[in-house]
């Protein structure tokens, strides 16, 4: 008896199985965000949009990701041929760019790379701000993967389409479904890069900071640049209050950078990394007694970095 | 194994040279922004005063190396590969170190990769006799 019923499980129910399976692999699954896009685009209109000046290059062999990131660049302001990215993105072994250096490359150039809420709508959002998104996608499947860069450059939601300059192609238009499902298996990577002055408005307050955090590491000017946009935005936020001043004190501009750690402790008393860095600061220029005040402050309040705020104050002597 | 082993023992090496390095007197230091976006901005915290030696920085250092290695390994020339570690964040760095050869590097959309990747999945439904496209397969049962 088993095995009569194993033999119709494979002759029947295996097949229709695989098959059912298969197709909805194939077909690939529901696209929520796309559909809430469409409704409400029926509930009010929203006008297509297309960027014009995103300058388009062509990839070449396996390189989306340098031509991918040159289109965004071009867009930011920095002209860089996709030939000079490969030497900053480019894998060989792997035949391919990793997202890390995709974020990573921006920085040398002056520009800032944010990283974009895994949000359609805020894909969008963006490219109606006038700014281009470079996404990733798995054009295969989840076990099967083609992964692929490409520059999202505008929108038709009335035809319910998105436009990118992909591949070969200049403005491709591809259903929005399409772009869900295949951006959904890349786990909805974009990013957004602007001149550092630029925060992308769809930007949290952690990834636009995250983002001039890194930007600090190649250029100390630009990152000052993103850390005021950011405060014009966010005007209490930590760690661009705490950046500012070490963005000034790598420029060598140590009046500036007490200023600017002045203003942070001023907002955020706790900050012992801030004291700490104006007690620093503060030796630098000369003044010790307001030094040993801020070092002590630092000591007081303590945290994981007590050690070295002790460091400070017995530099700064008691 | 081997890696473990040599990442220890760099780490220790490392720890040795900066002990013997610095001079006995303290140095007054800033804290970085990004070493500040690490762990909580600095504010009072239960049992904050107990001394933990911090390494963060000796891994990160390591993460970065290891990652230029294996860039290197990939291809990327040895100039360019320390040019752009440098540009990674620690947290980047510690990231790609982990596992480089899994992450998606994006690459192709060349049509030919599609269909090579359908006639891929069609010849093995073939084989496994779930489905009968090709004329030259024979189902394994």
């Amino acid at each position: 008896m088993p095995s009569a019923v194993s033999r119709v499980l494979r002759s029947r129910v295996l097949p229709l199985a695989a098959a059912a399976l298969a197709a909805a692999a194939l077909i690939g699954c529901a696209v929520p965000q796309t559909d809430a896009l469409l409704a409400a685009t029926r509930e009010q209109p929203r006008p297509p949009v297309l960027l014009q000046a995103v300058p388009f290059f062509p990839q070449q062999d396996y390189a989306c990701g340098p031509a991918s990131l040159a289109m965004a660049m071009g867009a930011a302001g920095r002209n860089v041929t996709p030939e000079a990215l490969v030497a900053d993105v480019f894998v060989p072994g792997r035949q391919g760019s990793l997202q890390a250096e995709m974020l990573a490359a921006p920085r040398r150039y002056g520009l800032l790379a944010t990283q974009l809420p895994p949000r359609l709508a805020a894909v969008l959002a963006e490219v109606s701000a006038g700014t281009p998104v470079v996404v990733m996608q798995n054009l295969g499947l989840a076990w099967l993967p083609v992964w692929h860069y490409a520059v999202v450059v505008g929108h038709d939601l009335e035809a319910g389409e998105i436009v990118l300059h992909s591949g070969t192609t200049q403005r491709l238009r591809m259903p929005l479904a399409v772009f869900e499902r295949t951006w959904g298996r890349a786990e909805r990577w974009a990013i957004a890069v602007t001149p550092p002055a630029r925060i992308p408005v769809t930007a949290t307050e952690s990834a636009a900071v995250a983002a001039a955090i890194g930007l600090e590491r190649a250029s100390p000017q630009a990152a000052l640049t993103a850390y005021e946009a950011i405060l014009q935005r966010w005007p209490a936020s930590r760690l661009a209050l705490f950046g500012r001043g070490n963005a000034r004190l790598a420029m060598g501009e140590y009046p500036l950078a007490v200023v600017a750690f002045r203003e942070a402790v001023a907002a955020h008393p706790d900050f012992a990394d801030a004291w700490n860095n104006l007690a620093v600061v503060l030796l630098e220029t000369g003044d010790r007694p307001q030094a040993r005040v801020a070092a002590e402050r630092a000591v007081s309040i303590g945290g994981p970095r007590s050690a070295q705020y002790r460091e400070t104050l017995a530099r700064v002597g008691r | 194994m081997y890696k473990r082993f040599v990442k220890l023992l760099s780490l220790c090496l490392v720890g040795i040279l900066v002990t013997v390095s610095v001079p006995p007197q303290a140095v007054a230091r800033v804290i970085g922004t990004e070493e500040a976006a690490r762990a909580p901005g600095g504010a009072a915290q239960p049992g904050a005063n107990i001394h933990v030696p911090d390494r963060t920085e000796l891994l990160a250092m390591l993460d970065r190396d290891d990652v230029r290695r294996q860039l290197e390994t990939l291809g990327v020339n040895p100039l360019d590969a320390r040019a752009r570690v440098e540009a990674l964040t620690d947290a980047e760095a510690r990231q790609l170190a982990e596992r480089i050869g899994e992450v998606p590097a994006g690459a192709d959309a060349s049509i030919l990769g599609i269909l090579f990747t359908v006639f891929i999945i069609l010849l093995i439904t073939d084989i496994l006799g779930l489905t009968k496209i090709f004329p030259f397969t024979r189902p394994i049962r």
